[in-house]
């Protein structure tokens, strides 16, 4: 089988845990990490023996070899790094949110499919256990006809490069950020939304942002779905009520092993929870021996390869973005928005 | 002091009976206008059973009202009439002017009339809005809440008599606590309500967005979404996010898990404090010290006109400006 070459864009959390997913995989090599820090991008490189690194794309682009660049950066910087790579016919793989616009997302759609690549967005909340299993119930019918699904997701306010989540017009804040997971999530287990409403606070001075979005869709399922960067320590939970049952889980209390090690100048650890601070954005200990962002990876790379067909496609990833920025349009003017076809 | 009982359609009335005895509060007799029902109850608690209401009101001090919602008006007119202090169950009425008319007569009368909201006497509940008071969680931004339950069925699923289903029986507690905690008074809502759970002709479930006057935002869910596969009959929870912190209030949470083949399932065995003990010796209280009550019928009208909002948003399919009845 011949090895994927994979140029990796961003040395931040994201890429230090895609880094370490294609690490695992045989037949998969890293052979650039770009980051306009160089250091960051040489330090990440010397842990995986990434033979070069570099401080822009066109640069990584005109210089090295290779048939993937995965998209680790900021998300206003999507679009025009996804469209760069697509022109010169590589694949794509990018966290999500696919773009802060639909206008750019669109984009990256278009030139994908023009230049003939894969384009595969982040939606990581698809390879979780417990995402997939609640959904497997509720589709063998194990709670009835689900009424109300109630999702939560949240911690610390993240910490990024040159505090780009602080910034709305980069990152989209908390519902474009880290409510789209539940967003997806949610349009995959029950179809197109008709119509959210919402409302946020967004305080980048504090930091800390929250949000309570209802969202309803055409099949009549009513969501809640609660966001916050205004927590301490990360954690998921979700209930959803059905006309047979309930089916919940909270994150809090379903790690297999808790870790606390002690704070201590000398070691310069820091205390932490059941989270894994990967810098300075908590990261989700994942009680499987292949993590969700492994399996991700590993999916992406068999689809690039034809092996598989994509879980999420660009269009889910999308359809998750028109939602967030509903919730967003929603939270803004005060009114309920439709999703319209 | 003593006390009548108005009516046992609501099945609170049996814990407030419980903790009328506990004080050492003499029960005079029981008037249910369904005398099999109100036998039957009188049976069960040793209480005699009075066929009409008059001569119950004669001899008492002030009464419990529990009938079906759409009767809360009746029987507290029938109070207030005889001067007799009131414990209304909520909600206090099914419409904004039998609300009116109740809280007036009771002005005229000069007659207490408390409302039957318990979470107020939950101890969290009370340590969370002193701590909010204090500024403990700095501005407060956002609040999410619960107040879920089983369907409870009977008259609760007619419309005539309960005035809604889930959002009329449900809203009221945590819209109460929420303005409570904020001091603030409610200005906008939205709702979803649907029938998805129970396939009755009742609303069952939804979600509610509440605005207060001060900026905050709010959500409350009051689904009848427990089914009897669920280890507890429901829940109160409150999230409270300020600009210094968060708190997370889960009224329910003191219990032991027990799994006994008795039950056929897991359940929660709770060990919190009982407030509804707490609500009755507080309105035992309040008559003997002739005092404004905690919780009065304003605050039951306030609670129940974000009921009816969320009914009204729900069938115009956009937010509601919630304009607060004078009284």
């Amino acid at each position: 089988m011949p090895n994927i070459h994979v140029l990796l864009v961003g040395a931040g959390t994201m890429g230090r845990v895609h880094a370490a997913a294609y690490a695992k995989l045989p037949d998969v090599s890293l052979v650039g990490i770009v980051d306009s820090d160089r250091e960051a991008a040489e330090a990440l490189a010397r842990v995986h023996g990434v033979p070069a690194t570099y401080s822009d794309l066109t640069t990584a682009l005109h210089d090295v070899a290779c048939d993937v660049v995965d998209l680790c950066v900021p998300t206003h910087l999507h679009s025009t790094y996804a469209v760069a790579a697509a022109e010169r016919g590589k694949h794509v793989i990018c966290e999500k949110p696919i773009a802060r616009t639909l206008d750019q997302a669109r984009a990256m759609l278009d030139a994908c499919r023009t230049y003939g690549v894969q384009l595969l967005v982040g939606h990581v909340v698809r390879f979780f256990p417990n995402f997939v299993r609640a959904k497997a119930l509720m589709e063998s019918g194990r709670i009835g006809q689900v009424a109300v699904a109630r999702m939560f997701r949240g911690g610390q306010f993240p910490r990024g490069w040159d505090d780009w989540y602080r910034d709305v017009d980069r990152s989209g804040g908390v519902m474009l950020d880290l409510m789209i997971h539940d967003f997806d999530f949610l349009r995959w287990t029950f179809g197109p939304v008709a119509r959210v409403y919402a409302k946020s606070v967004h305080d980048a001075a504090a930091p800390l942002a929250y949000a309570l979005c209802t969202l309803r869709f055409q099949s009549g399922v009513i969501a809640h779905v609660e966001g916050s960067w205004a927590h301490e320590g990360f954690s998921t939970r979700f209930e959803f009520a059905g006309s047979q049952g309930i089916l919940e889980e909270d994150s809090r209390y379903t790690a297999p092993l808790w870790v606390h090690e002690r704070a201590s100048a000398a070691t310069g650890r820091a205390a932490d929870g059941g989270g894994a601070a990967a810098g300075g954005v908590a990261v989700p200990l994942s009680p499987v021996f292949v993590n969700p962002y492994e399996a991700e990876i590993d999916h992406f790379i068999r689809v690039i390869r034809g092996e598989e067909t994509p879980r999420v496609t660009a269009m889910d990833a999308y359809e998750a973005l028109r939602i967030a920025l509903a919730c967003a349009e929603s939270a803004q003017t005060g009114r309920p928005v439709a999703l319209g076809d | 002091m003593n006390i009548g009982i108005l009516s046992t359609a609501h099945m609170h009335v049996y814990s407030y009976m419980a903790a009328l005895r506990r004080l050492g509060v003499p029960i005079v007799g029981i008037y249910d206008d369904d005398a099999e029902r109100g036998r039957r109850a009188a049976e069960a608690t040793g209480v005699p059973f009075f066929p009409d209401a008059e001569p119950l009101l004669a001899q008492v001090d002030a009464v419990v009202v529990c009938s079906e919602n759409a009767n809360h008006k009746r029987d507290v007119l029938a109070a207030a009439r005889h001067g007799r202090h009131i414990l209304c169950e909520k909600p206090i009425a099914t419409s904004v002017a039998d609300a009116l008319e109740m809280i007036r007569a009771c002005q005229q009368a000069g007659v207490i009339l408390q409302m039957a909201f318990p979470v107020r006497y939950i101890a969290a509940v009370r340590q969370l809005r002193d701590l909010v008071q204090a500024g403990r969680l700095g501005r407060i931004l956002a609040m999410r809440g619960t107040n879920h339950g089983y369907m409870p069925g009977g008259w609760f699923i007619d419309h005539r008599l309960a005035g809604g289903g889930a959002v009329m029986d449900h809203t009221v507690h945590v819209a109460d606590i929420m303005r409570w905690i904020l001091g603030a008074e409610v200005r906008r809502v939205y709702a979803e309500i649907d029938n998805r759970v129970h396939q009755k002709d009742i609303d069952d479930c939804g979600i509610l967005t509440i605005e207060f006057d001060n900026g905050v935002f709010a959500t409350l869910d009051p689904s009848w979404s427990r089914t009897d596969a669920y280890p507890i009959w429901g829940d109160v929870t409150l999230e409270v996010v300020g600009s210094g912190g968060t708190a997370s209030l889960d009224a329910f949470a003191a219990h032991l898990n027990v799994y006994s083949v008795q039950d056929g399932k897991g359940v929660h065995e709770g060990y919190g404090e009982d407030m509804d003990y707490y609500l009755i010796k507080d309105f035992v209280e309040t008559v003997a010290a002739g005092r404004q009550p905690l919780v009065d019928g304003v605050d039951g009208l306030r609670a129940m006109e974000v009921a009816l909002a969320a009914y009204e948003s729900a069938a115009r399919g956009e937010p509601v400006e919630v304009t607060l009845a004078a009284v």
